[in-house]
């Protein structure tokens, strides 16, 4: 249990240095480190609480991610990718990769599979989770600033 | 601006013209989504003065031509070939685009402002070098590291930064510059492992990983996707799968040619 506390932080501060390599600075940082460690604090909240598998974990963690980088993008007047790059960082699958590469080297290529199945398979549900909340915010705001100018 | 000076002259124009792809450029160099690209150029053009516009744009290329008033047409191409990424850039070549489209300003100004975005300050190489360190050790973390992991990939992230630096200075394409500081970074890590007996060395090197998978490569192409941009989202899909078997590549020949290690 006291692992995942540990995770979520390294994800915050993972995600608060990729904020700050790709040069952001001030509040911004902030808002980066927050997101990315709530991406993997939805992960594990669907993962362990939700009892969800890894995929739609994954897909639920992206799309939140999502969700608060748009909505906050319009409140403090910034392009939606500039926050949601360094917050759907910890998402990325490095470790998959990294064990798929590693088993393929060692012969062992059932677990090669496994794990090169998974890595398609974790980018597609991120991928996923990014173009449906993409699109039905962009179809919500529509519809709020439509509202609003009426 | 036009109504004061209906007729600008076509050098006049040429110069708005420039000016107007040095912010597209910007835009598409450091990160930003083809579409954010073309409808910024667009904007920017209608509200220099120009009657109409085409933008189009692929990660590589930007083509730009408008129609003046008076019935001249102007084109300009752009070719972008160093890609970075810079998310602060990309969000005040926004910011001046947005003031430059409320109130357009007089050409002078318009290009005073640009160069003041060119030269804009960014993190020294010691405070990068720290990022690196930083990312690293969380990442290493992240993945299951205890805190002896953690430090000996903060020692390899240094490493990184260093081959990032040097394979910058000697400008070595970046699928090249992928595999070599990968190999490097992996170097590195089998000497620490030497060193550190306790430490597991697929922890640190997963930690150096994250710094070099292109993960914002990955996403700006899928929300290219989204958008429409099929053929600018392919192309940068491909680039990032490229990049990331160059990065597994060349830490895998390290690791196994070299280290003897079993993975």
């Amino acid at each position: 249990m006291i692992q995942l506390y540990y995770e979520t932080a390294a994800a915050c501060i993972g995600s608060l240095g990729f904020a700050m390599l790709f040069n952001l600075r001030g509040r911004r940082l902030l808002w980066c480190a927050f997101g990315g460690g709530m991406s993997w604090a939805v992960y594990i909240f669907c993962m362990l609480i939700m009892g969800a598998g890894l995929y739609t974990s994954l897909f639920f963690a992206s799309a939140a991610v999502v969700a608060l980088a748009e909505i906050l993008a319009r409140r403090i007047k910034t392009p939606v990718t500039v926050l949601m790059v360094p917050m759907i960082i910890p998402l990325i699958p490095g470790g998959t990769l990294y064990y798929a590469m590693s088993y393929l080297l060692e012969s062992r290529y059932e677990l090669f599979a496994r794990e090169a199945r998974s890595l398609t398979l974790q980018v597609f549900a991120i991928a996923l989770g990014i173009i449906i909340t993409t699109s039905l915010s962009r179809a919500v705001f529509t519809v709020i600033y439509r509202l609003k100018e009426k | 601006m036009e109504e004061q000076t209906p007729a600008l002259s076509r050098t006049m124009q040429e110069g708005f013209m420039t000016c107007i792809l040095d912010i597209g450029e910007m835009l598409l160099k450091n990160g930003a989504e083809i579409m954010r690209v073309e409808d910024t150029l667009f904007r920017l053009c209608k509200s220099c003065g120009f009657s109409s516009a085409e933008v189009f744009s692929i990660p590589s290329c930007i083509i730009l031509t408008a129609r003046a008033p008076g019935g001249a047409t102007i084109t300009q191409t752009r070719r972008v070939r160093a890609r970075g990424t810079d998310l602060d850039l990309v969000s005040r070549a926004n910011d001046l685009s947005r003031k430059v489209c409320a109130c357009p300003p007089p050409l002078e100004e318009f290009q005073a402002e640009v160069k003041a975005l060119k030269n804009k300050k960014s993190y020294t190489p010691k405070q990068q070098l720290f990022i690196y360190c930083l990312i690293s050790a969380s990442f290493s973390v992240f993945f299951g590291g205890n805190a002896l992991d953690a430090l000996a990939s903060a020692i390899s992230g240094a490493v990184l930064y260093m081959a990032v630096s040097l394979g910058g200075l000697i400008r070595l394409n970046s699928i090249l510059m992928n595999a070599f500081s990968s190999a490097l970074t992996a170097f590195a890590v089998i000497i620490l492992c030497a060193f550190l007996p306790g430490a597991s060395h697929d922890k640190i090197i997963i930690g150096n990983i994250m710094l070099l998978i292109p993960g914002l490569a990955l996403t700006t192409s899928l929300r290219d996707i989204i958008n429409g941009d099929t053929i600018s989202g392919l192309a940068g899909f491909c680039e990032a799968v490229i990049k990331a078997l160059a990065i597994a590549a060349g830490s895998a020949v390290v690791l196994y040619g070299l280290g003897g290690y079993s993975i």
